[in-house]
């Protein structure tokens, strides 16, 4: 089923909009957080804050660093922006011009990482390098486990491009879930809290030595340079939650051409967001942090929902 | 209800079914196996209650019945209040790490599909995957009573593994006799009863765990 092509300017209206929409996802997600324990909390819109404050600061460099070290938050942003480009947000279907397909948005996504954690060893700071050291641990669980989720869902639909398997998800929701996705589904629900670096796996909130992966990967970071890698990781938690959403919910809920569809669209894709962020916020609240030891063990299921997901998809 | 319908409902739940299996290898605590192995007999009854419904037969629906109200709810139960009353550390203890236990399954899950690919005339009887999923559902239970070294766990485990052998009966054979399904049904209560008393008395007598046992001591 194809529902038109996606043109350049929807591409990159979309884009703005997920880029846009990263900080508030983060704040919505901390506010239900904090209502969670009772608090107050942060307004949503607190990251946009903290980010218009990183742009005004000064920079600080350590000493022991590059001339590379200063490039490496455009990098990371840069390769997160493209990452946004490819996840289809209020319409589904092939994009009008030649764009990359999910697999380009993971090795996008993993160059991201990369780049963050050569930064952080680069630094020669001793919480970058354990900092860095953690996630290079971690990547090579999450990764391949994801690009299995993706790959058990573009078996269904005989293709990687993001477009065309959101519209090969149809209008219709989880009664028209094969075996397959719901397995592929609970292997994403296992693996978003690692891949947008929350607890059980890591914890955003603190600087405590013992806990941090992705956090004391940024540290060395300041002024503009942490304010992009800051902005990168909300984008990426948002193209993440956005390519669970594409991969396994109705990109558009109705067939509706024009400016109405566009609006029912973009309330689709809040409705999904909000859906995931509520459920990570629940996890965050009901788990504790797992010992570094015991990730592999717990991504370890989502692996083995994924590989299942194959089997049932080839087999 | 078309059968397309009712085998895809089947599918699904294997699907479920599955995942569920999967939360029970990869507890790390007795009482979240017990909820898994609780939802796991759900799904099952969930199973009985829409083949019932496709194919009308009302033994179908005792059985949907006794496995809700005796599998999903009684038996975690009483395996519940065992782990209260035994008052011991909460963690599993794994003979074989947790991770290899999780490559295990996958090599399970895939060799049961390929063994059942091989049977090829009678996996022609049955559209999509309730064989291979059952068949891999009874070997993850036994799975997980060969890597546990608490008595509990290996009930859970048992119970997991009856859950499969029961999910196979059920969709291969579109229900077996009732007086059948009623006689295994019972086996298991009273298995699962006699180990909870057994490991109760064991512990409270010789304060010994299921380890100190497999060494004689003259």
């Amino acid at each position: 089923m194809m529902t038109g092509v996606r043109p350049l300017g929807l591409v990159l209206l979309e884009m703005i909009l997920l880029v846009l929409l990263g900080p508030l996802v983060t704040g919505t997600i901390q506010k239900i957080k904090a209502r969670l324990q009772c608090r107050q909390g942060a307004g949503v819109l607190q990251p946009y804050r903290d980010l218009a404050k990183l742009f005004r600061k000064g920079t600080v460099q350590s000493d022991t660093a590059s001339g590379f070290f200063l490039l490496i938050p455009v990098f990371v942003l840069a390769a997160t922006l493209t990452a946004a480009a490819l996840v289809p947000v209020v319409r589904a279907g092939p994009s009008a011009f030649p764009l990359g397909d999910a697999l380009m948005l993971l090795g996008l996504l993993a160059l991201a990482r990369f780049l963050t954690a050569i930064g952080a060893l680069d630094a020669g700071g001793a919480f970058g390098g354990m900092g860095a050291s953690r996630e290079m641990t971690i990547a090579p669980l999450v990764e391949p486990v994801l690009m299995m989720v993706v790959l058990s869902t573009a078996l269904g639909a005989g293709t990687t491009d993001l477009g065309i398997l959101a519209a090969h998800r149809g209008t219709s929701w989880i009664f028209a879930w094969s075996a397959a996705d719901f397995l592929g589904f609970a292997a994403m629900l296992v693996l978003l809290p690692a891949e947008t670096g929350r607890i059980p796996v890591d914890n955003p909130d603190t600087h405590l030595e013992l806990t941090m992966l992705h956090e004391g990967m940024l540290l060395e970071h300041s002024g503009p340079g942490l304010a992009c890698m800051v902005l990168a990781s909300h984008t990426r938690q948002i193209v993440t939650l956005g390519l669970v959403s594409a991969l396994f919910f109705p990109v558009e809920p109705l067939h509706v051409a024009g400016a109405m569809g566009f609006l029912l669209g973009a309330g689709a894709f809040a409705a999904k967001i909000l859906l995931l962020s509520i459920y990570l916020a629940l996890v965050e609240s009901s788990y504790a942090k797992l010992r570094l030891f015991r990730v592999p063990q717990y991504l370890g299921v989502g692996f083995v929902c994924a590989l299942t997901a194959l089997a049932l998809r080839i087999l | 209800m078309s059968a397309e319908t009712v085998h895809t409902i089947i599918d699904d739940l294997g699907a479920l079914l599955l995942f569920t299996s999967i939360l029970i290898l990869a507890a790390s605590q007795v009482y979240r196996a017990i909820y898994a192995v609780a939802a796991q007999s759900l799904f099952i009854a969930i199973a009985g209650a829409v083949l019932a419904t496709a194919t009308g037969n009302r033994d179908l629906w005792v059985i949907a019945g006794i496995t809700l109200v005796v599998k999903a709810t009684l038996l975690p139960w009483v395996l519940h209040r065992v782990v209260q009353r035994m008052n011991v550390r909460r963690e599993v203890e794994p003979v074989i790490p947790i991770s290899t236990t999780l490559a295990l399954a996958v090599l399970i899950v895939v060799m049961s599909f390929h063994l059942s690919a091989s049977l090829g005339p009678v996996r022609q009887a049955i559209t999509g995957n309730a064989l291979p999923v059952g068949i891999a559902l009874t070997l993850l239970g036994v799975l997980v009573m060969a890597a546990q070294k608490k008595a509990l766990t290996q009930m859970v485990g048992l119970f997991a593994s009856e859950n499969g052998i029961f999910f196979t009966a059920m969709a291969v054979t579109q229900g077996m006799p009732l007086i059948i399904e009623i006689g295994v049904i019972l086996d298991v209560i009273l298995a699962v009863l006699v180990m909870a008393i057994m490991v109760l008395r064991v512990r409270s007598t010789v304060d010994a765990d299921i380890a100190d046992l497999d060494r004689l001591r003259g």
